[in-house]
């Protein structure tokens, strides 16, 4: 067995080195599940105190017609993409919400493979924002800025592959 | 407003049960593994790829979890080892550079596939767009850097942004 204070990740300086191992495969084997099973609970109760918050603000910003806002502000925009203005809720929803909830409100669309393709291409590199960038926030980094260069950049990539596709094609 | 609140326990629930089942397994399989030859040949493979980028050895590991399964679940990983290697913020700052614009390439690709995207822009063309930004952004924040603060440091040497 090994001693409860130098095991766990909370009682280690950020700089001092892990614990030498037992020698024993078992004892080596439990250590890293104690040690796995800790660190787990640990970065899980880490995300929860920043993922949770991130998740109410979301809620709020959605039941305060924010999406619906913005998804009128982005309409405009949709043409450069070579899509329909309609496209923009789908787009808003990934930025605020998920991919799950992108997904589902393209379903109501009636969008060509290539529209398709890229509206995907935005949206695989700008979603979840808010809780992402809590998780970004976490790390160290900054949130809003890492949440801004994902929505221009996706937006950038996917008129290139727009771009790219009608040269193809 | 008590739908409001209902939805917002329902929703908590549902994404902390979520993140649960899939952080903690993540965490104990990778605290059994990294030991091992296997996995550690991998991530030294992995490390010899994102080296283009800008990465090094200690955060081939973090990255290459947060490229399989995205910034929320990787997001423990990426946290637990900044920490744990004291990763310096230059390499955590490409690491969210490239991460913001490539993640979980499993779960969301397959996602979009469904939907009949094509695979060659969801992935092939999503990595290499990611390389291309981390590298810009990063020469970009060096340069920067070092204007702003004369004569130093050398690039390589010093904390990004």
């Amino acid at each position: 067995m090994i001693r409860e204070d130098d095991t766990t990740p909370a009682a280690r300086g950020p700089g001092e080195p892990l614990p030498q191992p037992p020698h024993s495969f078992w004892g080596a084997a439990r250590r890293d599940l104690r040690l796995g099973v800790l660190s787990g609970l640990r970065t899980f109760l880490e995300l929860a105190k920043v993922m949770i918050p991130a998740y109410g603000i979301t809620l709020v910003l959605d039941r305060l017609g924010v999406i619906a806002r913005l998804a009128g502000v982005a309409r405009p925009l949709m043409q450069v993409l070579g899509l329909p203005g309609d496209a923009a809720v789908p787009l808003v929803v990934g930025y605020v919400l998920n991919i799950y909830a992108a997904v589902g409100s393209m379903q109501a669309l009636d969008l060509t493979m290539r529209q398709i393709t890229v509206l995907a291409v935005a949206i695989l590199i700008g979603h979840n924002l808010v809780v992402e960038g809590a998780v970004l926030h976490k790390a160290g980094m900054n949130g809003f800025a890492f949440g801004a260069l994902r929505i221009v950049a996706g937006l950038v990539a996917a008129i290139i592959a727009d771009l790219l596709m009608g040269a193809v094609s | 407003m008590t739908g409001l609140a209902r939805e917002f326990l329902v929703g908590s629930f549902d994404l902390l049960w979520r993140v649960f089942l899939i952080v903690v397994p993540i965490m104990v399989v990778l605290e059994l593994l990294e030991p091992t030859r296997a996995f550690r040949a991998l991530v030294r493979a992995w490390a010899r790829v994102v080296r283009h980028v800008g990465l090094d050895e200690r955060s081939a590991a973090p990255t290459l979890i947060g490229f399989l399964f995205g910034l929320a679940y990787g997001g423990g990983v990426i946290v637990r080892d900044v920490r744990r290697h004291d990763l310096g913020r230059r390499q955590v700052f490409i690491m969210s550079v490239f991460l913001s614009m490539v993640h979980a390439v499993v779960e969301d690709t397959l996602i979009f596939l469904a939907l009949g995207a094509s695979i060659f822009w969801l992935l092939a063309y999503r990595i290499v767009w990611a390389a291309l930004v981390t590298v810009t952004l990063t020469a970009l924040a060096t340069h920067w850097l070092r204007r702003r603060r004369t004569g130093l440091p050398p690039p390589g040497a010093g904390a990004a942004r």
